[in-house]
């Protein structure tokens, strides 16, 4: 998805005609799905999916911001969701104090977010990878409490614009153009085709190669004249923004924030799900938005606790690392292309594939490695 | 600012504390060494084993065997991880091993979750009977189960150093540490000395896990995530090398984060520390270092 697009004349042809038009048909069936989810979703929608969808928009904001920090970069932050409340603190009070048009807050908050987060990882990026997630771990810790004790603005006085004594608690403005929910929705899933833009922009240009070879590895980027910590930090600071940008969206469409909602084990579950979801492609952000989003609220529906789906994480993320690296986004082509081929195959001789399945873990090379979170995003990606 | 004999009973506290942060310390420390795994799943282990021992003395079993079970399950639990995905990671660098670990942390917190969710009746709780007994120096009051905690502490560190020093397996430890291929060679069984250091960590983890239990609270978020961080802290403050380092950087995190508690301006801060002193050491220790190797070493 990333490598192919875009004209590079001498590469491209001598590819061949085939890989263009690949190219070309991707695009049209992204294009596509971006006119269904705008279009056409809302009216099917109940309300209901209406709200999960806009948090699946939303969050596909935040898996992007830490799929390129660890799939691009290497960087494991443990702290986006931290990040995220630090957004949508900065946009809700924001909101709240001043009248700006919401656009420029969620510009404002995304670039008020991107300072901070950068100065927090600051000290962290001279490190290596390890020391980097644990400090970004405790930091996710750190703001939890530091959120639980200011709380987030509901309209009060002051700094931390919250007041604990209000009686009518207003809600969190919303733009003029986006004041109901299916409005909204479409407000916010245009949000995030303009991040994936940007966040693509960057893949793209200097920064992007300068990431590939960082990721690689450090010493030759340092070798090749590459400012390794400056370009760290710029990731940082990229995904820093679009999570900010993020909160503040997520602050419109909740129209009321609460430290509670945002435990700490939230944290480690969007690392989890940006790896099952596949943090080296775009796509794999999507998914993980998914994951994140709209499983949890498929759950609540169907009467299953959540605490299943955090179980199926932890499960999801030992086995994306130990034999599925490129997660989702990456596996699940090739177990469909895997299940295509067997099921042609297992025509010409069914004896052999009831035989296989009988057994319990099936002769070697008939059993798929993926079985876990590739086939459960099956259902939902 | 409150006045010093406010101060004085959150010494003991804070040392309890500080003992048992340690003890985890140590024993993250201990296994990072070994196999290059940071243990992250630590606090999830002994949170469920807690869990597991109340239930068993709810049933009206002699409190030992909870405590026992507890110390086990960490054990069994830690070392059953090790055996399945030591050797599937292996080679694949410390961050993915240990990102891996918080998988095994998702997986515990949740079944907790489920099999002991939180209601609104009584609160679920472990106590030990040196709760009860004690002594005391001038008008502070100390009781056994703090004294047990700091014991531990300096035991287990002074005896994990004793360890690693004087046996053969703390060598082969060691060994491992500065070059896992070359300690192979030279006839090492690789495979069980790093088993060993999973048991160990394991079972570290069960006696944090019923000690917080009694002396902080039988909560999952935490024994799940506070342990981890508070004890993760004291082992980044030694670089995840040195054991006394991490020794004496819980206790000090545990001191601090205890002594604020009477301060009623930054109280509710206090959970703050291991990440704000943990920063503040990495800040200082990172002046003038360049680290940019590609291997990932303590």
């Amino acid at each position: 998805m990333i490598d192919t697009a875009g004209p590079k004349a001498p590469a491209q042809a001598r590819r061949g005609p085939g890989l263009e038009r690949r190219v070309y048909i991707r695009a049209a069936v992204i294009a596509v799905l971006l006119l269904l989810a705008l279009l056409v979703l809302p009216l099917l929608m109940s309300a209901y999916y209406t709200d999960t969808m806009t948090q699946v928009a939303i969050y596909s904001i935040v898996t992007l911001g830490l799929g390129l920090l660890v799939g691009r970069v290497g960087l494991y932050s443990l702290g986006q969701l931290a990040v995220l409340t630090i957004g949508a603190w900065v946009g809700a009070r924001l909101l709240f104090g001043t009248g700006q048009p919401y656009i420029l807050v969620l510009i404002e908050a995304g670039l008020v977010t991107m300072i901070i987060g950068s100065l927090i990882t600051l000290p962290a990026l001279r490190l290596r990878g390890l020391y980097l997630a644990l400090i970004t771990l405790m930091l996710a810790g750190g703001v939890t409490v530091i959120e639980a004790t200011i709380n987030f603005p509901n309209g009060g006085g002051g700094f931390s614009g919250y007041n604990g004594s209000l009686l009518h608690i207003p809600q969190i403005r919303r733009p003029s153009f986006a004041g109901t929910d299916p409005a909204f929705y479409r407000f916010s899933v245009i949000v995030a085709i303009v991040m994936f833009l940007l966040v693509f922009a960057h893949l793209k240009m200097r920064p992007g190669r300068a990431w590939a070879a960082i990721k690689q590895s450090e010493p030759s980027a340092l070798a090749a004249g590459i400012n390794t910590t400056f370009y760290k930090l710029w990731a940082m600071a990229l995904a820093a923004f679009v999570t900010g940008v993020a909160g503040a969206l997520l602050a419109g469409a909740d129209r009321e924030l609460f430290s509670i909602d945002f435990p700490i084990q939230n944290s480690i579950e969007l690392l989890a799900v940006v790896l099952m979801g596949g943090a080296f492609a775009l796509t794999g952000a999507v998914i993980a938005a998914f994951l994140q989003a709209f499983i949890p609220a498929l759950l609540q529906i169907w009467g299953v606790p959540n605490d299943w789906l955090i179980i199926l994480f932890g499960i999801g993320v030992m086995q994306v690392l130990a034999t599925a690296p490129g997660g989702i986004a990456d596996q699940f082509p090739k177990d469909m292309m895997r299940l295509y081929r067997r099921i042609t195959r297992g025509r010409s001789r069914p004896a052999a594939a009831i035989i296989g399945s009988g057994g319990a873990a099936g002769p070697p090379g008939t059993g798929s490695v993926s079985t876990g979170p590739a086939g459960n995003g099956g259902g939902t990606a | 600012m409150p006045s010093w004999a406010e101060f004085q009973p959150y010494i003991v506290t804070g040392l309890a504390l500080g003992g048992l942060y340690a003890l985890s310390g140590v024993g993250l420390v201990v296994l990072y060494r070994a196999t290059g795994v940071l243990n992250l799943a630590f606090g999830a282990v002994g949170a469920m084993g807690a869990f597991i021992a109340y239930s068993i003395i709810q049933a009206g079993n002699p409190g030992w065997l909870g405590w026992i079970t507890c110390i086990l399950f960490g054990g069994v639990v830690t070392l059953g991880y090790g055996l399945v995905f030591g050797p599937a990671l292996a080679g694949r660098g410390p961050l993915v091993q240990s990102v891996s670990t918080l998988g095994l942390a998702l997986v515990l917190f949740g079944a907790i979750d489920l099999a002991w969710p939180t209601t609104g009746g009584q609160s679920p709780s472990i106590s030990f009977p040196t709760d009860n007994g004690g002594f005391s120096v001038g008008q502070l009051q100390v009781n056994w189960t703090q004294v047990i905690a700091l014991a531990l502490g300096i035991v287990i560190t002074a005896g994990t150093g004793a360890f690693l020093r004087y046996t053969k397996l703390g060598t082969a430890m060691r060994a491992m540490a500065n070059d896992r291929e070359i300690t192979a060679t030279l006839g090492v069984p690789v495979r069980r000395v790093e088993a060993a250091a999973w048991l160990g960590c394991g079972l570290l983890s069960g006696i944090a896990g019923i000690m917080l239990a009694d002396l902080s609270a039988l909560d999952d978020t935490t024994l799940v995530f506070t342990v981890v961080i508070s004890s993760l802290a004291a082992a980044l403050i030694g670089r995840l090398r040195s054991i006394p380092v991490t020794f004496v950087a819980a206790l000090v995190i545990g001191l601090v984060h205890d002594l604020i508690t009477p301060i009623n301006s930054i109280a509710n801060y206090q959970d703050m520390t291991p990440f704000v002193l943990a920063a503040v050491a990495l800040l200082v220790m990172s002046r003038g270092q360049v680290m940019t190797r590609s291997r990932e070493e303590g």
